[in-house]
Protein backbone atom coordinates (compact mmCIF):
# COMPACT_ATOMS: atom_id res chain seq x y z
CA UNK A 1 0.00 0.00 0.00
CA UNK A 2 1.38 3.42 -0.80
CA UNK A 3 1.43 5.95 1.41
CA UNK A 4 0.73 9.48 1.25
CA UNK A 5 2.84 11.37 2.96
CA UNK A 6 2.24 14.48 1.57
CA UNK A 7 0.63 17.91 3.78
CA UNK A 8 -0.66 21.64 2.96
CA UNK A 9 1.06 24.01 4.46
CA UNK A 10 -1.51 27.32 4.37
CA UNK A 11 -1.68 26.48 0.54
CA UNK A 12 1.70 25.34 -0.24
CA UNK A 13 2.19 21.47 -0.99
CA UNK A 14 4.49 19.31 0.10
CA UNK A 15 5.58 16.40 -0.85
CA UNK A 16 6.18 15.11 2.85
CA UNK A 17 6.21 17.07 5.89
CA UNK A 18 9.99 16.80 6.58
CA UNK A 19 11.78 20.61 6.49
CA UNK A 20 15.11 21.78 8.01
CA UNK A 21 15.14 24.28 10.63
CA UNK A 22 16.48 27.49 10.31
CA UNK A 23 20.05 27.96 10.72
CA UNK A 24 20.80 24.33 10.60
CA UNK A 25 21.35 23.53 6.69
CA UNK A 26 22.64 27.13 6.12
CA UNK A 27 21.14 27.90 2.56
CA UNK A 28 21.61 24.57 1.27
CA UNK A 29 25.01 24.65 -0.31
CA UNK A 30 27.08 23.60 2.58
CA UNK A 31 25.29 20.09 2.88
CA UNK A 32 25.34 19.28 -0.65
CA UNK A 33 28.15 16.70 -0.12
CA UNK A 34 26.65 15.18 2.32
CA UNK A 35 22.44 15.20 2.55
CA UNK A 36 20.19 14.15 -0.24
CA UNK A 37 18.18 16.97 0.23
CA UNK A 38 15.63 15.36 -2.18
CA UNK A 39 14.03 13.80 1.03
CA UNK A 40 12.41 16.78 2.44
CA UNK A 41 9.22 18.18 1.34
CA UNK A 42 10.41 22.12 1.99
CA UNK A 43 13.49 24.11 2.41
CA UNK A 44 13.88 26.60 5.40
CA UNK A 45 16.97 28.93 5.12
CA UNK A 46 18.74 30.64 7.75
CA UNK A 47 17.80 33.92 9.17
CA UNK A 48 18.43 36.60 6.71
CA UNK A 49 18.59 40.13 7.90
CA UNK A 50 18.63 43.30 5.98
CA UNK A 51 22.26 43.94 6.29
CA UNK A 52 25.26 41.68 6.58
CA UNK A 53 25.74 40.09 10.14
CA UNK A 54 29.27 39.17 11.38
CA UNK A 55 27.69 37.60 14.58
CA UNK A 56 28.45 36.75 18.28
CA UNK A 57 32.06 36.32 19.00
CA UNK A 58 33.28 32.76 20.26
CA UNK A 59 32.45 30.72 21.37
CA UNK A 60 29.32 30.45 20.27
CA UNK A 61 28.14 26.43 20.94
CA UNK A 62 28.56 24.21 23.84
CA UNK A 63 26.97 20.72 24.16
CA UNK A 64 25.17 20.35 27.00
CA UNK A 65 23.15 17.08 27.99
CA UNK A 66 21.48 15.77 25.26
CA UNK A 67 21.62 19.27 23.87
CA UNK A 68 23.47 22.38 22.76
CA UNK A 69 23.13 25.86 23.62
CA UNK A 70 24.23 27.60 20.78
CA UNK A 71 24.46 31.99 20.47
CA UNK A 72 25.72 32.64 16.83
CA UNK A 73 23.87 35.82 16.68
CA UNK A 74 21.98 35.32 13.70
CA UNK A 75 25.37 35.65 11.30
CA UNK A 76 24.31 36.03 7.86
CA UNK A 77 25.19 37.31 4.64
CA UNK A 78 22.59 40.28 4.38
CA UNK A 79 19.74 40.28 1.91
CA UNK A 80 21.46 41.64 -1.24
CA UNK A 81 24.06 38.71 -1.08
CA UNK A 82 21.37 36.35 -0.50
CA UNK A 83 19.40 37.33 -3.36
CA UNK A 84 22.37 37.70 -5.56
CA UNK A 85 24.40 34.31 -4.62
CA UNK A 86 22.02 32.11 -2.37
CA UNK A 87 18.85 32.55 -4.38
CA UNK A 88 20.28 30.58 -7.53
CA UNK A 89 21.07 28.00 -5.31
CA UNK A 90 17.77 27.40 -3.37
CA UNK A 91 16.39 27.35 -7.50
CA UNK A 92 18.53 24.10 -8.09
CA UNK A 93 16.38 22.33 -5.17
CA UNK A 94 13.38 21.88 -6.77
CA UNK A 95 11.62 22.56 -3.37
CA UNK A 96 9.54 25.22 -1.68
CA UNK A 97 11.75 27.14 -0.01
CA UNK A 98 10.75 29.36 3.27
CA UNK A 99 12.92 32.19 4.40
CA UNK A 100 13.57 32.96 7.37
CA UNK A 101 13.39 36.48 8.60
CA UNK A 102 14.89 38.51 11.32
CA UNK A 103 15.31 42.10 11.91
CA UNK A 104 16.15 44.72 14.40
CA UNK A 105 13.07 47.33 13.45
CA UNK A 106 9.87 46.45 11.85
CA UNK A 107 11.02 48.69 9.03
CA UNK A 108 13.83 46.03 8.49
CA UNK A 109 11.84 43.11 8.53
CA UNK A 110 9.35 44.41 6.05
CA UNK A 111 12.12 45.45 3.82
CA UNK A 112 13.64 41.84 3.72
CA UNK A 113 9.99 40.63 3.30
CA UNK A 114 8.69 42.70 0.74
CA UNK A 115 12.28 42.43 -1.37
CA UNK A 116 11.17 38.33 -0.99
CA UNK A 117 7.69 38.43 -2.44
CA UNK A 118 9.41 39.32 -5.73
CA UNK A 119 11.68 35.75 -5.81
CA UNK A 120 9.65 33.01 -7.76
CA UNK A 121 11.46 30.19 -5.66
CA UNK A 122 10.66 31.44 -2.27
CA UNK A 123 7.10 30.39 -0.82
CA UNK A 124 6.88 31.77 2.42
CA UNK A 125 8.83 33.88 4.98
CA UNK A 126 9.72 32.64 8.53
CA UNK A 127 8.89 35.80 10.63
CA UNK A 128 11.95 35.19 13.42
CA UNK A 129 10.05 37.19 16.47
CA UNK A 130 12.23 34.72 18.53
CA UNK A 131 15.94 34.49 18.34
CA UNK A 132 17.55 35.12 21.67
CA UNK A 133 20.84 35.59 21.17
CA UNK A 134 21.04 39.42 20.11
CA UNK A 135 20.46 42.43 22.10
CA UNK A 136 18.01 43.40 19.19
CA UNK A 137 16.76 40.56 17.21
CA UNK A 138 13.54 40.97 17.34
CA UNK A 139 12.78 38.71 20.31
CA UNK A 140 11.11 41.63 22.14
CA UNK A 141 8.49 41.20 19.48
CA UNK A 142 8.27 38.01 19.61
CA UNK A 143 7.41 37.94 23.67
CA UNK A 144 4.73 40.25 23.37
CA UNK A 145 0.83 39.81 22.19
CA UNK A 146 0.73 43.13 20.93
CA UNK A 147 3.77 43.75 19.45
CA UNK A 148 3.55 40.28 17.69
CA UNK A 149 0.83 41.48 16.64
CA UNK A 150 1.69 44.45 15.32
CA UNK A 151 4.91 43.05 12.76
CA UNK A 152 2.51 39.80 12.07
CA UNK A 153 0.55 42.87 10.58
CA UNK A 154 2.99 44.74 8.71
CA UNK A 155 4.71 41.88 6.94
CA UNK A 156 1.39 40.00 5.54
CA UNK A 157 0.48 43.44 3.82
CA UNK A 158 4.10 42.94 2.13
CA UNK A 159 3.18 39.06 1.71
CA UNK A 160 1.66 38.65 -1.92
CA UNK A 161 2.50 35.34 -3.33
CA UNK A 162 4.34 34.74 0.11
CA UNK A 163 2.75 32.74 3.23
CA UNK A 164 3.39 34.03 6.70
CA UNK A 165 4.71 31.58 9.01
CA UNK A 166 5.33 33.40 12.26
CA UNK A 167 7.82 31.37 14.82
CA UNK A 168 7.04 31.94 17.97
CA UNK A 169 9.39 31.68 21.19
CA UNK A 170 9.54 29.89 24.14
CA UNK A 171 10.46 31.60 26.60
CA UNK A 172 7.10 33.17 27.32
CA UNK A 173 4.71 33.18 30.25
CA UNK A 174 1.94 31.73 27.72
CA UNK A 175 2.54 30.53 24.15
CA UNK A 176 -0.83 29.77 23.13
CA UNK A 177 -1.60 34.15 23.77
CA UNK A 178 1.07 34.74 21.66
CA UNK A 179 0.22 31.96 19.45
CA UNK A 180 -3.67 34.12 19.30
CA UNK A 181 -2.48 37.12 18.84
CA UNK A 182 -0.58 36.64 15.93
CA UNK A 183 -3.42 34.21 13.57
CA UNK A 184 -6.03 37.08 14.28
CA UNK A 185 -2.94 39.36 13.03
CA UNK A 186 -3.34 37.23 10.03
CA UNK A 187 -0.48 34.82 10.27
CA UNK A 188 -0.97 31.63 7.36
CA UNK A 189 1.10 29.43 9.44
CA UNK A 190 2.82 28.80 13.10
CA UNK A 191 6.40 27.28 13.77
CA UNK A 192 7.31 26.08 16.84
CA UNK A 193 9.62 26.37 19.32
CA UNK A 194 12.76 28.53 19.00
CA UNK A 195 15.47 27.31 21.06
CA UNK A 196 14.84 27.51 25.01
CA UNK A 197 17.27 30.47 26.82
CA UNK A 198 19.63 28.61 28.48
CA UNK A 199 23.34 28.87 30.36
CA UNK A 200 26.30 27.35 31.22
CA UNK A 201 29.05 28.19 33.30
CA UNK A 202 32.76 27.17 33.28
CA UNK A 203 33.22 26.41 37.15
CA UNK A 204 36.94 26.47 37.06
CA UNK A 205 37.03 29.69 35.70
CA UNK A 206 33.66 30.56 37.07
CA UNK A 207 32.58 32.29 33.55
CA UNK A 208 29.83 31.61 31.29
CA UNK A 209 31.06 28.98 28.32
CA UNK A 210 29.61 31.28 25.65
CA UNK A 211 30.72 34.52 24.93
CA UNK A 212 27.41 35.79 24.66
CA UNK A 213 26.63 34.98 28.18
CA UNK A 214 23.41 33.08 27.31
CA UNK A 215 22.37 30.73 24.33
CA UNK A 216 19.40 29.00 23.32
CA UNK A 217 19.31 25.36 24.04
CA UNK A 218 17.99 23.02 21.47
CA UNK A 219 18.42 18.91 20.61
CA UNK A 220 16.79 16.09 22.27
CA UNK A 221 16.49 18.20 25.86
CA UNK A 222 14.29 20.06 24.68
CA UNK A 223 11.55 17.85 22.41
CA UNK A 224 9.43 17.21 25.55
CA UNK A 225 8.91 20.62 26.21
CA UNK A 226 8.26 21.20 22.53
CA UNK A 227 5.55 18.83 22.24
CA UNK A 228 3.82 20.09 25.45
CA UNK A 229 3.87 23.62 23.67
CA UNK A 230 2.92 22.12 20.19
CA UNK A 231 -0.18 20.31 21.88
CA UNK A 232 -0.85 22.77 24.02
CA UNK A 233 -1.29 25.82 21.13
CA UNK A 234 -2.86 23.00 18.60
CA UNK A 235 -5.73 22.54 21.01
CA UNK A 236 -6.39 26.12 22.12
CA UNK A 237 -5.08 28.65 18.66
CA UNK A 238 -4.40 26.26 15.86
CA UNK A 239 -7.00 23.53 15.40
CA UNK A 240 -9.79 26.03 16.17
CA UNK A 241 -8.59 28.94 13.60
CA UNK A 242 -7.49 26.06 10.75
CA UNK A 243 -3.95 27.25 10.90
CA UNK A 244 -1.21 24.82 10.41
CA UNK A 245 1.83 24.27 13.10
CA UNK A 246 5.37 23.46 12.01
CA UNK A 247 7.17 21.66 14.56
CA UNK A 248 10.36 21.14 15.69
CA UNK A 249 12.53 20.82 18.76
CA UNK A 250 14.96 18.02 19.09
CA UNK A 251 13.50 15.78 16.14
CA UNK A 252 16.21 13.12 15.69
CA UNK A 253 14.27 9.76 14.86
CA UNK A 254 11.23 8.73 13.63
CA UNK A 255 9.26 8.55 16.83
CA UNK A 256 10.27 11.84 17.82
CA UNK A 257 8.56 13.36 14.76
CA UNK A 258 5.49 10.97 15.70
CA UNK A 259 4.88 12.74 18.61
CA UNK A 260 4.54 15.78 17.14
CA UNK A 261 2.25 14.75 14.42
CA UNK A 262 -0.04 13.06 16.86
CA UNK A 263 0.47 16.62 19.34
CA UNK A 264 -1.23 18.48 16.07
CA UNK A 265 1.91 19.40 13.78
CA UNK A 266 1.35 19.51 10.26
CA UNK A 267 5.00 20.21 9.49
CA UNK A 268 8.11 18.63 10.95
CA UNK A 269 11.39 20.51 10.72
CA UNK A 270 14.91 18.50 12.08
CA UNK A 271 17.65 21.21 13.32
CA UNK A 272 20.23 20.15 15.72
CA UNK A 273 20.23 16.48 14.97
CA UNK A 274 21.28 17.37 11.17
CA UNK A 275 24.87 18.45 12.57
CA UNK A 276 25.31 14.97 14.03
CA UNK A 277 23.68 12.98 11.01
CA UNK A 278 23.02 14.77 7.40
CA UNK A 279 21.93 11.48 6.80
CA UNK A 280 19.02 11.09 9.16
CA UNK A 281 15.77 12.75 7.43
CA UNK A 282 15.51 9.10 5.39
CA UNK A 283 15.79 7.62 8.47
CA UNK A 284 12.81 9.72 10.13
CA UNK A 285 10.75 9.04 6.68
CA UNK A 286 11.04 5.64 6.31
CA UNK A 287 10.25 5.59 9.91
CA UNK A 288 7.12 7.82 9.44
CA UNK A 289 6.17 5.40 6.87
CA UNK A 290 6.88 1.64 8.40
CA UNK A 291 4.87 3.36 11.42
CA UNK A 292 1.44 4.12 9.69
CA UNK A 293 1.56 1.39 7.24
CA UNK A 294 1.32 -0.63 10.64
CA UNK A 295 -1.52 1.44 12.16
CA UNK A 296 -3.06 0.63 8.74
CA UNK A 297 -3.36 4.32 7.56
CA UNK A 298 -3.08 5.32 3.84
CA UNK A 299 -2.12 9.00 4.40
CA UNK A 300 -0.36 10.89 7.18
CA UNK A 301 -2.47 13.41 7.57
CA UNK A 302 -4.77 10.92 9.08
CA UNK A 303 -2.60 11.10 12.14
CA UNK A 304 -2.15 14.77 12.92
CA UNK A 305 -3.49 15.13 16.23
CA UNK A 306 -4.88 11.95 16.67
CA UNK A 307 -3.82 12.25 20.32
CA UNK A 308 -6.39 10.82 22.50
CA UNK A 309 -6.61 11.58 26.21
CA UNK B 1 34.50 1.91 9.69
CA UNK B 2 35.37 -0.19 12.07
CA UNK B 3 38.10 -0.08 14.43
CA UNK B 4 41.06 -2.23 13.91
CA UNK B 5 43.29 -1.44 16.65
CA UNK B 6 42.84 1.20 19.96
CA UNK B 7 46.20 1.30 21.73
CA UNK B 8 47.26 3.83 24.70
CA UNK B 9 50.32 5.74 23.19
CA UNK B 10 51.00 7.55 26.99
CA UNK B 11 49.08 9.27 29.69
CA UNK B 12 45.34 10.13 27.88
CA UNK B 13 46.65 9.67 24.88
CA UNK B 14 45.27 6.88 22.37
CA UNK B 15 45.40 5.80 19.05
CA UNK B 16 42.98 4.62 16.87
CA UNK B 17 43.58 2.71 13.77
CA UNK B 18 40.01 2.65 11.18
CA UNK B 19 39.58 0.24 8.60
CA UNK B 20 36.92 0.12 5.94
CA UNK B 21 36.35 -1.10 2.32
CA UNK B 22 36.70 2.77 0.82
CA UNK B 23 37.12 6.43 1.92
CA UNK B 24 37.14 9.37 -0.01
CA UNK B 25 40.27 11.37 -0.84
CA UNK B 26 41.92 12.47 2.34
CA UNK B 27 44.68 15.25 2.37
CA UNK B 28 47.10 15.86 5.35
CA UNK B 29 45.50 18.92 7.59
CA UNK B 30 41.69 17.57 6.97
CA UNK B 31 39.83 16.47 9.91
CA UNK B 32 36.94 13.48 10.11
CA UNK B 33 33.58 14.05 12.51
CA UNK B 34 33.08 11.05 14.58
CA UNK B 35 30.06 9.70 16.39
CA UNK B 36 31.04 8.97 19.65
CA UNK B 37 28.31 6.29 20.22
CA UNK B 38 27.19 3.23 18.04
CA UNK B 39 26.20 4.01 14.71
CA UNK B 40 22.40 3.35 14.32
CA UNK B 41 21.39 3.19 17.95
CA UNK B 42 18.53 4.94 19.26
CA UNK B 43 18.63 6.39 22.81
CA UNK B 44 15.60 4.99 24.61
CA UNK B 45 15.24 2.01 21.95
CA UNK B 46 16.65 -1.08 21.91
CA UNK B 47 19.59 -1.61 19.55
CA UNK B 48 19.38 -5.27 18.81
CA UNK B 49 17.94 -6.92 14.89
CA UNK B 50 14.72 -7.17 14.97
CA UNK B 51 12.54 -9.63 13.04
CA UNK B 52 10.70 -8.48 10.09
CA UNK B 53 7.74 -6.88 10.71
CA UNK B 54 8.61 -6.22 14.57
CA UNK B 55 9.24 -3.24 16.00
CA UNK B 56 11.97 -2.68 18.25
CA UNK B 57 11.25 -1.97 22.22
CA UNK B 58 11.69 0.73 24.07
CA UNK B 59 14.33 0.79 26.73
CA UNK B 60 14.27 3.23 28.60
CA UNK B 61 17.99 4.11 27.68
CA UNK B 62 17.31 7.63 26.95
CA UNK B 63 16.80 8.31 30.15
CA UNK B 64 20.73 7.49 31.46
CA UNK B 65 22.14 7.94 27.85
CA UNK B 66 25.63 9.27 28.51
CA UNK B 67 26.96 9.42 25.63
CA UNK B 68 27.17 12.82 23.65
CA UNK B 69 25.15 14.08 21.09
CA UNK B 70 27.19 16.02 18.88
CA UNK B 71 29.78 14.37 16.79
CA UNK B 72 33.73 15.12 17.20
CA UNK B 73 36.26 16.52 15.23
CA UNK B 74 39.60 15.11 14.91
CA UNK B 75 42.45 15.53 12.34
CA UNK B 76 43.60 12.53 10.52
CA UNK B 77 47.17 11.60 11.64
CA UNK B 78 47.35 8.73 8.70
CA UNK B 79 46.13 6.79 5.55
CA UNK B 80 47.17 4.11 4.72
CA UNK B 81 45.66 2.44 1.28
CA UNK B 82 45.62 -1.50 0.22
CA UNK B 83 44.72 -3.05 -2.46
CA UNK B 84 41.64 -4.24 -0.82
CA UNK B 85 40.79 -1.11 1.94
CA UNK B 86 41.48 2.12 3.79
CA UNK B 87 43.16 2.47 7.09
CA UNK B 88 42.54 5.59 8.90
CA UNK B 89 44.81 6.79 12.28
CA UNK B 90 43.47 9.13 14.68
CA UNK B 91 45.20 10.12 17.72
CA UNK B 92 43.40 11.51 20.55
CA UNK B 93 43.66 12.61 24.14
CA UNK B 94 40.78 11.87 26.13
CA UNK B 95 39.17 15.25 27.56
CA UNK B 96 35.63 14.37 28.21
CA UNK B 97 32.41 11.78 27.51
CA UNK B 98 32.92 11.38 23.77
CA UNK B 99 36.84 10.77 23.49
CA UNK B 100 36.23 8.85 27.26
CA UNK B 101 33.86 7.01 24.91
CA UNK B 102 36.09 6.31 21.68
CA UNK B 103 38.94 4.88 24.35
CA UNK B 104 36.51 2.38 25.56
CA UNK B 105 35.75 1.27 21.83
CA UNK B 106 37.36 -2.73 20.97
CA UNK B 107 38.70 -4.29 17.70
CA UNK B 108 36.31 -4.22 15.49
CA UNK B 109 33.29 -2.14 16.52
CA UNK B 110 31.95 0.35 14.11
CA UNK B 111 32.03 3.90 13.99
CA UNK B 112 30.49 6.52 12.19
CA UNK B 113 32.72 9.08 10.32
CA UNK B 114 31.97 11.86 8.69
CA UNK B 115 34.58 13.50 6.43
CA UNK B 116 36.77 14.03 5.15
CA UNK B 117 36.55 17.86 6.19
CA UNK B 118 38.00 21.14 5.90
CA UNK B 119 41.10 22.33 3.89
CA UNK B 120 44.76 21.16 3.86
CA UNK B 121 48.33 21.97 4.39
CA UNK B 122 49.62 23.31 1.10
CA UNK B 123 53.23 21.82 -0.21
CA UNK B 124 55.23 24.35 -1.70
CA UNK B 125 56.98 23.41 -4.90
CA UNK B 126 59.35 25.58 -4.71
CA UNK B 127 60.69 25.57 -1.07
CA UNK B 128 62.74 22.47 -0.33
CA UNK B 129 62.98 22.17 3.26
CA UNK B 130 60.00 22.27 6.20
CA UNK B 131 59.39 22.37 9.81
CA UNK B 132 56.59 20.23 11.11
CA UNK B 133 55.67 21.54 14.53
CA UNK B 134 53.39 20.07 16.37
CA UNK B 135 52.38 19.90 20.65
CA UNK B 136 50.83 17.37 22.79
CA UNK B 137 47.43 16.33 20.74
CA UNK B 138 48.48 18.91 17.52
CA UNK B 139 51.18 16.17 16.84
CA UNK B 140 49.01 13.85 14.76
CA UNK B 141 48.79 15.91 11.72
CA UNK B 142 52.17 16.12 11.65
CA UNK B 143 52.54 12.44 10.87
CA UNK B 144 50.43 12.60 8.19
CA UNK B 145 51.88 15.46 6.92
CA UNK B 146 55.15 13.55 7.18
CA UNK B 147 53.99 11.21 4.66
CA UNK B 148 53.15 13.79 2.26
CA UNK B 149 56.66 15.62 2.75
CA UNK B 150 58.46 12.34 1.78
CA UNK B 151 56.24 11.91 -1.04
CA UNK B 152 57.06 15.20 -2.78
CA UNK B 153 60.56 14.92 -1.95
CA UNK B 154 60.74 17.74 0.73
CA UNK B 155 63.54 17.93 4.09
CA UNK B 156 61.31 17.52 6.77
CA UNK B 157 62.14 17.80 10.50
CA UNK B 158 59.52 17.52 12.87
CA UNK B 159 59.77 19.86 16.35
CA UNK B 160 57.41 17.87 18.87
CA UNK B 161 56.58 19.22 21.90
CA UNK B 162 54.43 18.05 25.38
CA UNK B 163 54.16 18.84 28.71
CA UNK B 164 56.37 15.86 29.69
CA UNK B 165 58.03 12.93 28.51
CA UNK B 166 54.88 10.95 29.94
CA UNK B 167 52.34 13.33 27.87
CA UNK B 168 54.17 12.97 24.56
CA UNK B 169 51.65 11.16 21.92
CA UNK B 170 54.17 9.64 19.58
CA UNK B 171 56.29 6.69 20.02
CA UNK B 172 60.33 6.69 19.75
CA UNK B 173 61.54 3.68 18.46
CA UNK B 174 60.64 3.18 15.94
CA UNK B 175 59.33 6.52 15.78
CA UNK B 176 55.91 7.48 13.64
CA UNK B 177 57.78 9.97 11.98
CA UNK B 178 61.29 7.98 11.10
CA UNK B 179 59.30 6.01 8.96
CA UNK B 180 58.77 8.78 6.48
CA UNK B 181 62.45 9.83 6.85
CA UNK B 182 61.72 12.90 9.01
CA UNK B 183 64.01 13.01 11.95
CA UNK B 184 62.20 14.75 14.96
CA UNK B 185 63.22 17.24 17.96
CA UNK B 186 61.64 16.60 21.15
CA UNK B 187 60.89 19.41 23.33
CA UNK B 188 59.12 19.11 27.12
CA UNK B 189 58.28 21.69 29.16
CA UNK B 190 59.61 20.17 32.80
CA UNK B 191 62.69 18.58 30.57
CA UNK B 192 62.08 14.82 31.14
CA UNK B 193 62.98 14.51 27.58
CA UNK B 194 64.75 16.27 24.77
CA UNK B 195 64.99 20.57 25.03
CA UNK B 196 63.64 21.57 28.12
CA UNK B 197 61.74 24.20 26.90
CA UNK B 198 59.10 24.97 24.87
CA UNK B 199 59.09 23.78 21.19
CA UNK B 200 59.19 27.19 18.97
CA UNK B 201 62.70 27.07 20.60
CA UNK B 202 64.61 24.55 18.87
CA UNK B 203 63.05 25.90 15.71
CA UNK B 204 63.87 29.03 16.06
CA UNK B 205 67.46 28.09 16.37
CA UNK B 206 67.29 25.43 13.09
CA UNK B 207 65.50 28.94 11.07
CA UNK B 208 68.56 30.87 11.87
CA UNK B 209 70.98 28.06 11.42
CA UNK B 210 69.51 28.37 7.98
CA UNK B 211 71.05 30.52 5.05
CA UNK B 212 67.58 32.65 3.75
CA UNK B 213 65.01 30.13 5.26
CA UNK B 214 62.37 32.87 3.52
CA UNK B 215 63.42 30.85 0.53
CA UNK B 216 64.14 27.62 1.97
CA UNK B 217 61.50 26.55 4.39
CA UNK B 218 57.96 26.81 5.02
CA UNK B 219 56.12 25.95 8.67
CA UNK B 220 53.67 23.63 9.80
CA UNK B 221 52.36 24.20 12.87
CA UNK B 222 49.28 22.30 15.32
CA UNK B 223 49.13 22.35 18.95
CA UNK B 224 48.07 24.87 21.85
CA UNK B 225 47.03 27.88 20.90
CA UNK B 226 50.35 29.96 22.60
CA UNK B 227 52.37 27.67 20.66
CA UNK B 228 51.03 28.30 17.44
CA UNK B 229 51.18 32.21 17.93
CA UNK B 230 54.83 32.15 19.16
CA UNK B 231 55.90 29.87 16.12
CA UNK B 232 54.00 32.49 14.09
CA UNK B 233 55.70 35.16 15.58
CA UNK B 234 59.09 33.74 14.88
CA UNK B 235 58.30 32.95 11.25
CA UNK B 236 56.66 36.44 10.63
CA UNK B 237 60.04 38.17 12.30
CA UNK B 238 61.66 35.89 9.55
CA UNK B 239 59.40 36.18 6.99
CA UNK B 240 59.29 32.76 6.70
CA UNK B 241 56.03 30.83 5.42
CA UNK B 242 53.93 29.49 8.34
CA UNK B 243 50.67 27.51 8.29
CA UNK B 244 48.62 26.51 11.05
CA UNK B 245 45.93 24.51 11.93
CA UNK B 246 43.07 25.64 14.29
CA UNK B 247 41.41 24.34 16.94
CA UNK B 248 37.55 25.19 17.43
CA UNK B 249 34.58 23.98 19.35
CA UNK B 250 32.19 22.78 16.33
CA UNK B 251 28.56 21.13 16.20
CA UNK B 252 28.62 20.54 12.53
CA UNK B 253 31.75 20.64 10.97
CA UNK B 254 30.57 21.41 7.33
CA UNK B 255 29.86 25.25 7.75
CA UNK B 256 26.89 25.83 8.22
CA UNK B 257 26.19 25.61 12.44
CA UNK B 258 29.00 28.84 12.21
CA UNK B 259 30.74 28.06 15.38
CA UNK B 260 33.94 27.34 14.63
CA UNK B 261 34.94 31.38 14.08
CA UNK B 262 37.80 32.87 13.98
CA UNK B 263 39.28 35.89 13.42
CA UNK B 264 41.04 36.80 10.09
CA UNK B 265 42.33 40.12 8.90
CA UNK B 266 40.08 41.56 5.86
CA UNK B 267 39.20 44.53 3.85
CA UNK B 268 35.81 45.00 5.69
CA UNK B 269 35.51 48.44 7.23
CA UNK B 270 36.60 46.94 10.93
CA UNK B 271 39.40 45.40 9.69
CA UNK B 272 38.93 41.55 10.35
CA UNK B 273 35.66 39.17 9.49
CA UNK B 274 35.31 36.06 11.21
CA UNK B 275 36.24 32.53 9.05
CA UNK B 276 35.21 29.49 9.78
CA UNK B 277 37.81 26.67 11.28
CA UNK B 278 35.27 23.96 9.67
CA UNK B 279 35.32 24.83 5.83
CA UNK B 280 37.81 27.83 5.53
CA UNK B 281 40.32 25.85 7.68
CA UNK B 282 41.16 24.10 10.01
CA UNK B 283 44.74 25.24 8.23
CA UNK B 284 45.02 29.71 7.84
CA UNK B 285 47.93 31.18 6.84
CA UNK B 286 49.36 32.92 9.95
CA UNK B 287 50.16 36.21 8.66
CA UNK B 288 45.90 36.07 7.97
CA UNK B 289 44.74 35.17 11.15
CA UNK B 290 44.16 37.82 14.63
CA UNK B 291 44.82 35.71 17.75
Amino acid sequence: MDIDLSVDIAGVQLANPLMTASGTCGYADEYADFVDLTTLGAFVTKSITLEPRQGNDYERVVETRAGMLNAIGLANVGLDVFLDQKVPLLEKLALPVFVNVAGTTIDDYVAVAAALDDVPVVRGIELNISCPNVKAGGIQFGTDGAQAAEITARIKEVCGKNILIVKLSPNVTDISSIAAAVVDAGADALSMINTLAGMAIDTETRRPVLANVTGGLSGPAIRPVAVHMVHSVYRKVASPAGVPIIAMGGIQYANDALEFLLAGATGLAVGTALFVDPACLTGIRDGIVEYLQRHGHGAITEIIGALEI
Amino acid sequence: MNVLSNVRLCRGHYLMRLGGREFPPTLPGQFVQLQCRVPGEQPGWSAVEVAPGDWPKPTGRELTDAEPLLRRPLSLAGRYDTEFDVELDIIYSVVGTGTAWLARAGQGDEISLLGPLGNAFAISESKPRAALVGGGVGIPPMIYLASAMQAAGKRAVAFCGARSADMLPITLTPSQFGQFGVDSVIATDDGSLGWKGFVSEPLAAWLDAMDAPDRQAVVYACGPEPMMRAVAEICIARNVECQVSLERHMACGMGTCQSCVCKTKSDAEQGWSYKLCCTDGPVFNARDLIW
